[in-house]
């Protein structure tokens, strides 16, 4: 089915294009451009779900903005682990949002499509596995360093996620580059899973709700997964897709949206009546 | 140095070689090493040929005396054609 022509059924819809995992070395200009100019014709907005460039340098950082500077369409970024690697995040983030990139880290936006909104919330994430399969916060302080970045991450998104809500957000999508699922990653070594995503994420998501999750990281990953709460999630590596970005739609009357008292979410142990 | 590396110490290049790659960055662009039959495989998918150069270098560097035969992909970079509905 095309996407690429008008919706028949008439409804207002948001098209949604993603792609995560570009990785933009300094040699890579271009590369991606002639497919991003098609934008403004079949997209709404555009994700970047993280691992922007190589390295994580300013350079590289460069090289990704010109790729998506006066695309047409509005883009929304998070980072991901390559983007941290020359210990620069904050020169990559600046370096984006010169072109116009809203670049979240906790963080929500709210675009206007079609007269309605449509929020994204996003963090990068971080590891530490699956239900049943996951690090605890326990023995070390770089084991409990560890698990604890991954629990901040997904508080954050939990506390964007929550923003949304509050805007009354026809469509809500959570934009993060590590893995939320386990579904997604099908196709890695089953070993490495822990270092692929953390289900802390999903917990998050399911618990504030979310009409889409986009993530990226899980190269050798696949398309399609949902979390335990029926919210769906995709997998936009570039790898994965096999496409400059993916595309999605979803109706912007799906949802009685009406916006509410913006509230902090629940601390986990209190979702579950507990501490 | 072309010898042919003992096969006990086969299993440590291979497993440098992934640490390399990983250092790197290419390892997680989902470059795997495997072996297969007397030499190893590369598999994987990259952004550009010399990204792809690159990693059959460190490759040829890392197992000297080893065929290393390479099936690593260059991402598709076009527009996709069609969508998925989500509704
Ligand atoms: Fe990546
Ligand atoms: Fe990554």
């Amino acid at each position: 089915m095309t996407l690429l022509g008008p919706d028949r059924t008439g409804r207002p819809v948001v098209r949604v294009a993603a792609v995560g995992d570009i990785h933009l070395g300094e040699d890579c200009a271009g590369l991606l451009r002639p497919a991003f100019e098609t934008l403004p014709g079949c997209a709404d907005l555009l994700l970047l779900a993280g691992d922007l460039t190589r390295h994580g340098t300013a350079a590289e950082a460069r090289v990704v903005a010109a790729e998506v500077a006066s695309i047409g369409v509005p883009v929304v970024a998070v980072l991901g682990n390559h983007d941290h690697h020359a210990d620069e995040p904050e020169e990559v983030v600046r370096v984006l949002r010169d072109a116009g990139v809203r670049v979240l880290e906790g963080e929500s936006t709210v675009l206007p499509v079609a007269g309605h909104k449509v929020g994204v919330a996003g963090v990068k994430g971080f590891c530490g596995g699956f239900v049943g399969r996951s690090a605890g916060e326990f023995g070390e302080p770089e084991m409990k360093a560890f698990v604890r970045t991954a629990r901040r991450s997904a508080d954050r998104l939990a506390g964007a996620l929550a923003e949304l809500e509050a805007h009354g957000c026809a469509v809500r999508i959570a934009l993060t580059h590590f893995s939320p699922v386990p579904d997604t990653l099908a196709g890695e070594p089953p070993e490495i899973y822990p270092f692929l995503g953390s289900y802390l994420l999903a917990e998050a998501i399911d618990a504030q709700g979310a009409d889409l999750a986009v993530h990226g990281h899980a190269h050798l990953g696949t398309e399609h997964g949902m979390t335990a709460g029926g919210v769906r999630v995709r997998n936009v590596a570039q790898p994965v897709i096999d496409h400059a970005f993916a595309l999605y739609r979803l109706p912007l009357d799906g949802r009685s949206a009406h916006p509410s008292e913006a509230s902090a979410p629940a601390p986990v142990p209190a979702r579950y009546g507990l501490g | 140095m072309t010898d042919r590396p003992e096969p006990y110490e086969e299993e440590y290049r291979i497993a440098l070689l992934r640490e390399r790659l990983a250092r790197g960055g290419q390892a997680e662009l989902g470059v795997r090493v495997e072996r297969r039959g007397g030499g190893v495989l590369l598999t994987g998918t990259v952004p550009n040929a010399t990204r792809r150069e690159e990693i059959l270098d460190l490759a040829r560097d890392t197992l000297p005396g080893l065929t290393v035969r390479t099936e690593v992909a260059l991402a598709g970079r076009d527009a996709p054609d069609h969508g998925e509905e989500l509704p």
